[in-house]
């Protein structure tokens, strides 16, 4: 279990998702746990491992921690809601969703290999170009980055005065109201799937509203801690975490992110993108089964 | 340990130094200030996860086994002193999920020294939800 741990970590962190997407399949489908329980653990190993990359990203000053905690505010709401609907779902539903995440992670990834075969590293492989010329471009001038703005008023300018404050070096956030009715999706998602949701957050942020690639990446991680622990603490207190699970496949998860990212450099993330599609269209099969049977 | 944490934070909190300048500065603080206490809160939680499993396997203890005990702040304590994997392995995995919180509540604290009430009410609001949740959950569980 804990060598499953790990290797879904090491997977996980060289391609730059939280983990939570092997580590469901892995409990139910490998070790035959309830889906319900599965996530709950999952949920668990996707705090640390989000967490540890988070502090890692705020030293390195590449999250956004005004956008993470304005956003998050809102994935909070609908982890929420999603913590307190999945246990009202029956399992066929819940893995028939899985399944469809699956399929859409696996696809996404094929895309991905096939617009960019040289990719330099994980959570970077996307190109990210084209969005920080968009958006260098679209700064307008004067605009301080850091957000100074005058101390909050409830007159009409505030709202805009506030998106603007969530900007960063370079870019400018856009559809911040978009950006709330994604993040209330990405929470349900998390909550109800057991993962963090990056899957969701990332294009959100990166596509939707502008942020540049390598800051919503780092700002997903930092806002998938409270996105998941708004769900998990429904979990723990309704019974849905075993310790004796948890413990090790978290154990588990951080020393294999650990692992994945010194070793990322060295490693032809080529071969582990294919070999991941291929993991991902099986477990995706499987789920679709466990849905279906 | 926490001693250690709390000492190291306020140490970099903006209102520490009062010659240093609003805004740039006391942000990039907050933020390094914010990663030390993710990195503090998981490293304990790995550790106490770690002390749990050691234990678990020199008692014997197959995670697969039916049943598991059920999480009892007032009972894992007692867990914990008497040196029973189960109490260790809670005890990370509440820290775990709170580590998000304290976070939130510490730029909570950075934002109101900073004066600036649009992020402090945010930071509210996150913990005012998780707050619902663990009364929701606590009360449904009941």
């Amino acid at each position: 279990m804990a060598a499953g741990g790990v290797a879904a970590g090491t997977f996980g962190s060289l391609l730059g998702l939280g983990g939570g997407i092997l580590i469901v399949p892995l409990l139910t489908l490998g070790f035959g746990l309830p889906l319900r329980e599965a996530v709950g653990v999952s949920l668990v190993s996707v705090i640390v491992t989000s967490s540890a990359a988070a502090g890692v990203y705020l030293q390195r000053h590449v999250a956004n921690l005004r956008l993470g905690m304005s956003l998050e505010l809102f994935t909070a709401i609908g982890a929420l809601a999603g913590g307190l609907v999945a246990f009202l779902l029956p399992d066929r539903v819940v893995a028939g969703l899985f399944a469809l995440l699956l399929a859409y992670t696996a696809a996404t990834m094929v895309r991905r290999a096939a617009r960019r075969p040289e990719a330099p590293g994980p959570a970077t492989s996307t190109p990210d170009a084209p969005g920080a010329t968009r958006a260098s471009a679209e700064l307008p001038a004067g605009l301080d980055p850091e957000g100074a703005e005058p101390p909050a008023g409830l007159d009409p300018g505030a709202g805009a005065g506030f998106v603007a404050s969530l900007s960063g070096p370079g870019y400018t956030v856009r559809r911040y109201p978009f950006g709330i009715l994604g993040s209330l999706f990405a929470g349900l998602v998390s909550a109800i799937l057991g993962v963090g949701g990056g899957i969701v957050k990332v294009p959100l942020m990166n596509l939707a509203m502008g942020v540049p690639l390598r800051v919503a990446t780092a700002t997903s991680n930092l806002m998938i801690g409270i996105t998941a622990s708004a769900s998990a603490v429904v979990y723990l207190l309704r019974g849905g975490i075993d310790p004796y699970v948890a413990a090790p496949t978290a154990l588990g998860v951080f020393v294999g992110a650990a692992v994945g990212a010194r070793v990322s450099h060295r490693i032809d993330v080529r071969v582990i993108r294919i070999l991941f599609i291929v993991v991902l269209a099986y477990t995706a099969w499987q789920m679709a089964v466990k849905a279906l049977g | 340990m926490s001693g250690a944490v709390g000492s190291r934070w306020r140490g970099s909190q903006p209102g520490a130094a009062p010659d240093a300048p609003p805004g740039v500065d006391a942000t990039r603080r907050l933020e390094l200030a914010i990663a030390r206490i993710l990195q503090w809160g998981i490293g304990v939680s790995v550790a106490l996860l770690a002390i749990g499993v050691v234990l678990m396997l020199v008692d014997g203890i197959s995670p697969l086994d039916t049943g598991y005990p059920p999480f009892d702040p007032r009972v894992v304590v007692a867990e914990v002193l008497a040196f029973e994997p189960a109490g260790f392995m809670w005890l990370g995995l509440a820290l775990t999920i709170a580590t998000p919180s304290i976070r939130v509540a510490a730029s909570l604290v950075g934002y109101l020294r900073q004066g600036d009430r649009r992020m402090a009410l945010v930071a509210v609001g996150i913990l005012a939800v998780i707050a619902l949740s663990v009364v929701i959950a606590g009360a449904a569980g009941a």
